[in-house]
């Protein structure tokens, strides 16, 4: 199946400084792809380039068949976008600000108005479709900007940070709103976040961009047995881990990496079947054992270690020297 | 791809211009100068001078006409003593004055449609709709425009009522409008509105507020105001070919600017820019 969505080597810089520098990734249909990074890392200079509101300097990207740069208007027609800043006008109902925009992509009157109420009903705005949106607050400005961005129903859709500057409350809505809009008809979905939990829910895959280049790309367990080898389990031991106990724990074949936790200790295995031998030492030297669960290291580890490599604390490492990720097994304090 | 520009997409513009028309009609900032001026200028100021022109004694306008050129002067010192004032002032003088009108309403609505579009940080939603670059461009123009041109007919309909009834009891017939007039609103208004999009288009450019580049296009509309002011006041006289030319020195400047605007209005120019 060919791409939905396909960048290569594609660069953009602004007065000589890159904002997207040698970007190459791919999203397939009905993939959710969430670009991760700080500010500045330019998640929103890469959703400008795709949809052809700013021309690469160099490289080339496709979406949906077309390239953005070159005919921008049929990628436009097809995809849908939340921009960062939600771009209503005060002065316009909810209902107009979805109306205006879609009779210019040729949606007749009639159905822009019933899809336009739709909408913002099923998004919780019913109450702003009459009235100018003047004074409505971040997240109604969203929902109806979100409403806006699906109203030609796209076949890519563009979030720029769909929760930013939501409550928490807000925030989750909007997220489990986008899980079920991003599954329908196979609509493919670049998400722009810096919330790890959103992007862990809702993305397949996730490039992490740090000053306009690319850190990794692929699913947040891929890149995390990239990161860091083997299986990561906690032991419930009652309470911290005695030295000995972290010696015992050592001594077992397979164990590659051992951290204390307030409730006893972190291991890093070669693999699951390491396990039983790690909790067999554990009896044999009277330990007791109230849990032994694997733990998958989250979006949140991988994104920090990764960051933590893409800044090298002072001073950085001399080429050539393998980089040590550091390990999310260290215990947290 | 042929090497023709592809045809206008009108129902975008259409829908673009009516976009730009229902908000900006809401918009109080907008709307109050471009109803109180033309009906100052358009309305009050006529009726007041009419009825001053009226009540007042004939003066001897005699020395005065043999001032101006030939034939600004021709048609009036060729009318009774008693109707000379009247038709000079509401019939020559005040056409020049009604300019400001075309050029004040395109300018607000420009400036809101360009610098406005880019305060509200709505020009980006623009930039994301499928629409050429170009049409998006000329409905910003059309919605500034239009308007304008419209605003300006209406307004000289009103002072075509105003000054032919004030003037009645002098002269008992209709006289406005006058040649003048005619090339006033048909020719020159349109250059003249023409002439302060072509600004303002540029002027946004710079400008982050509306508020700026209606300060910044002011440096520029001003001048041009105070010689419309000047000729109404007598100090500086136009006569028809001399307006007549002007006319078209104007909509040559305006359209050097509009061309320089469209060809820097592009996406990436714009977006570049938010
Ligand atoms: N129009 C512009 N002019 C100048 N610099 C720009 C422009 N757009 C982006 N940049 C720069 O490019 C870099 C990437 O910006 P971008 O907005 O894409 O980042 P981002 O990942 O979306 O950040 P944020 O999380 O803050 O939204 C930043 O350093 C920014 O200052
Ligand atoms: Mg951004």
């Amino acid at each position: 199946m060919s791409p939905a969505i396909e960048t290569h080597e594609l660069c953009r810089s602004f007065a000589g400084v890159a904002a997207v520098d040698g970007l190459t990734l791919d999203a397939r249909p009905g993939e959710v792809l969430a670009l991760l990074g700080p500010n500045g890392a330019g998640k929103t200079t890469t959703v400008r380039l795709l949809d052809g509101v700013l021309r690469p300097d160099r490289g080339w990207s496709r979406v949906l068949g077309a390239d953005p740069a070159v005919d921008g208007d049929a990628v436009r027609r097809r995809t849908g976008v939340l921009t960062e800043a939600a771009g209503l006008d005060d002065r316009l109902s909810g209902v107009e600000n979805l109306v205006l925009p879609a009779r210019v992509r040729g949606i007749d009157e009639a159905t822009a108005t019933r899809r336009a109420h739709e909408l913002l009903g099923r998004l919780g705005v019913a109450a702003l479709a009459e009235r100018a949106v003047r004074g409505a607050s971040t997240g109604e400005r969203k929902r109806i900007a979100l409403a806006r961005a699906l109203l030609h129903e796209p076949e890519v859709l563009f979030l720029d940070e769909p929760t930013s500057g939501l409550d928490p409350v807000a925030a989750r809505d909007v997220v489990e709103l986008l899980a079920t809009l991003a599954g329908e008809h196979g609509r493919t979905v670049v998400l722009c976040t810096h919330h790890l939990a959103e992007a862990g829910r809702l993305a397949h895959r996730v490039a992490v961009l740090d000053r306009g280049r690319l850190l990794a790309f692929g699913r947040p367990a891929d890149l995390a047995a990239e990161l860091w080898p083997g299986v990561e389990a906690d032991l419930d031991l009652g309470g911290a881990a005695a030295p000995a106990t972290l010696a015992a724990l050592r001594s077992v074949r397979g164990v590659l990496d051992v951290a204390l936790t307030v409730d006893g200790a972190r291991v890093r295995v070669e693999g699951r079947d390491v396990l039983p031998a790690v909790v067999a030492a554990l009896v044999a030297v009277e330990v007791p054992v109230y849990g032994a669960v694997t733990r998958a290291p989250s979006l949140e580890d991988v994104y920090f270690a990764l960051h933590s490599q893409a800044v090298p604390a002072v001073p950085p490492p001399a080429a050539g020297v393998p980089r040590a990720p550091s390990s999310p097994a260290e215990p947290r304090t | 791809m042929t090497g023709r520009a592809p045809a206008v997409d009108r129902a975008a513009v259409r829908a673009l211009l009516r976009r730009d028309l229902v908000a900006v009609r809401r918009s109080k900032a907008v709307v109050i100068p471009m109803l109180i001026v033309p009906v100052l200028l358009l309305v009050v100021l006529p009726l007041l001078i009419g009825l001053g022109a009226r009540g007042a004694p004939a003066p001897d306008l005699t020395r005065f006409l043999d001032s101006l050129p030939g034939d600004l002067a021709a048609p009036i010192a060729g009318l009774p003593s008693h109707e000379q004032l009247v038709v000079l002032v509401l019939g020559y003088l005040l056409a020049p004055l009604f300019l400001i009108v075309p050029l004040m309403v395109s300018s607000v609505l420009a400036a809101d449609a360009f610098a406005g579009e880019k305060e509200r940080r709505t020009m980006e939603t623009l930039l994301h709709l499928p629409v050429r670059d170009r049409d998006l461009f000329l409905a910003k123009l059309l919605g500034a425009f239009l308007p304008a041109v419209a605003i300006s007919w209406l307004g000289f309909l009103a002072f075509a009522v105003v000054a032919n009834t004030v003037a009645w009891p002098v002269l008992g017939r209709i006289f406005v409008p006058t040649p003048m007039w005619l090339v006033m609103i048909l020719w020159v208004g349109p250059a003249v509105a023409a002439l302060g999009l072509g600004v303002m288009v540029r002027v946004s450019a710079r400008a982050r507020t509306t508020q700026e580049a209606n300060q910044l296009g002011g440096a520029v509309v001003l001048p041009l105001i105070f010689l419309a002011v000047g000729q109404s006041s007598g100090l500086l006289l136009v006569t028809l070919p001399v307006a007549l030319g002007v006319g078209a020195g104007l909509w040559a400047i305006a359209v050097l600017l509009l061309g320089r605007g469209a060809r820097r209005f592009t996406r990436d120019r714009l977006a570049a820019s938010v």
